[in-house]
């Protein structure tokens, strides 16, 4: 069966048609990975619905509260935004790192976080940047904090009828240090694990954390925040010593499988390895600038 | 099926498609243009790399309706179809090309590079080349190509 494209002019037909084509009907992002899932048979779907004519899923917008990325910016477009660069380098760092240029030339936020594929580059980051999901659908809309978003392997909380609109994440703190790693075996691969980490240096006293957030990805079904050890961080001297010890506990909050890339097992050491790599370099930033530029 | 209005190497053509047909598909099969590669179809190799508005792009995860009013150049659209341009020429001078293969999509992915960056250092020509995989020639002359190409050889 053929499959039909459409092409809404705008945000209200786009909903009306992922209304009208719930049961058979995707959206279209970048492409990058549903025509790669189309050509490998895993999803036929009746109709393409194209998002990029959609203007109000684009545009990075700076709001008081935060930073509001439209779904349809792609990692060309995060990694050339200055205000992204200038409030929150961890981002387009990590955009950088996705795949291939060609791939970062076309593949969005958006579908990025929405195919929810184990190691992916994005939601390690974005959850470590405490990410909001803002969901529409025809008739009303939702926000869905990212944490609960990524409901399992490749699947999230999204509905049938429903369409990401942006993803806003909060100002991180002045002197906030944000790292995103990742370890791949050829860097245009997924991550075995990409590890963010965003470290708010007490201001009171020096060497000690007021606050740290751990994104990991490609440790478990679903990118997670490793909420323990960012608890056990709290108030602590980021030391060397410190920093193994997260990296201990971080390794028991995830919940790795294996795949011809990697071992469960290995997996799970890694993610010792670069919590504790990620926090120290955190923690090089704030001593070296006094404050970390996330 | 949809009529597409495409623009393809500077020469607008109207094609008839499926409504999501791939621009790889499109370029090949209804055009001619034999130039980008049918490789791995699952945007890992790069041997079907154009450009489509200047950026590198693979035509195997493209949909061809989404390139209508954009521009799109190919391999083909290099030189003037007798002589060669100068990097197509600095390929072949540095052993660049060996089975030929993935020949179309470096010179794409190069030529998009060298536009955006024309003076990139070898870690930078490494970048822009990440989307393309070589399997003879170890990659070396082609870097050394468009290196010397930067230099105005
Ligand atoms: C060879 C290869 C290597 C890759 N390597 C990496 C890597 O190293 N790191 C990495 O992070 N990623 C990697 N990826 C994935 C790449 O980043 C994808 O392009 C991206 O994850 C999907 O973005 P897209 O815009 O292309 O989405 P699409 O392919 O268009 O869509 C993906 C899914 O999300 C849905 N969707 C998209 N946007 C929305 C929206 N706004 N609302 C609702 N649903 C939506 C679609 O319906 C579809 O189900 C790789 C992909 C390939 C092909």
């Amino acid at each position: 069966m053929e499959c039909k494209l459409i092409r809404p002019a705008d945000l209200d037909q786009a909903l009306a048609a992922r209304e009208e084509y719930t049961d058979d009907g995707l959206p279209i992002a970048g492409g990058q990975s549903l025509l790669v899932m189309m050509r490998n048979r895993l999803v036929s779907p009746g109709a393409l619905i194209d998002l990029e004519p959609v203007e109000a899923l684009r545009g990075i917008e700076v709001q008081s509260t935060g930073i509001s990325i439209g779904a349809m910016n792609t990692c060309r477009q995060l990694i050339a935004s200055p205000v992204l660069r200038e409030e929150v380098g961890v981002l387009p760092a990590a955009a950088r790192q996705v795949s291939s240029t060609a791939v970062r030339n076309l593949g969005t936020i958006g579908g990025n976080v929405c195919h929810n594929e184990p190691g992916a580059d994005l939601p390690p980051v974005l959850l470590a940047l405490n990410g909001q999901a803002v969901l529409r659908r025809r008739t009303h809309g939702r926000e869905v904090p990212l944490d609960a978003f990524f409901t399992g392997y490749f699947e999230t909380a999204l509905e049938p009828d429903e369409i990401l609109c942006r993803i806003d994440i909060e100002h991180p703190p002045a002197n906030a240090a944000g790292v995103y790693l990742k370890h791949a075996i050829s860097p245009e691969d997924l991550a075995i694990v990409g590890i963010a980490v965003v470290v708010v240096p007490d201001a009171q006293r020096p060497g000690a954390v007021a606050e740290a957030r751990i994104g990991i990805g490609g440790a478990a079904p679903v990118p997670l925040r490793a909420t323990r050890t960012e608890a056990a961080l709290k108030g602590a001297v980021l030391d060397e010593k410190t920093a193994r010890a997260a990296g201990e506990m971080a390794s028991t909050e995830v919940d790795p499988g294996s795949d011809p890339h990697a071992s469960a097992g290995y997996r799970r050491r890694m993610v010792t390895v670069f919590v504790r790599r990620a926090l120290m370099q955190a923690a090089g930033r704030i001593e070296e600038n006094g404050h970390g530029a996330a | 099926m949809a009529l597409l209005d495409l623009k393809v190497n500077g020469q607008e053509v109207r094609v008839e498609a499926p409504d999501t047909a791939l621009l790889l598909d499109v370029l090949r099969e209804r055009l001619f243009l034999t130039g980008a590669k049918r490789g791995c179809e699952t945007s890992h190799c790069g041997c079907c790399t154009v450009r489509v508005d200047g950026m590198a792009v693979h035509g195997c995860v493209v949909l061809a309706a989404r390139c209508q009013g954009k521009a799109i150049t190919t391999v083909e659209g290099c030189g003037d179809g007798m002589e060669l341009d100068r990097l197509q020429r600095l390929f072949l001078e540095h052993g660049a090309v060996q089975c030929g293969y993935c020949g179309p999509g470096m010179l794409m992915a190069a030529k998009a590079l060298l536009e955006r960056n024309p003076q990139p250092t070898l870690d930078e020509v490494k970048k822009g080349l990440d989307g393309n995989l070589c399997r003879c020639t170890g990659y070396t002359p082609i870097f050394d190509a468009i290196l010397a190409y930067s230099r105005g050889e």
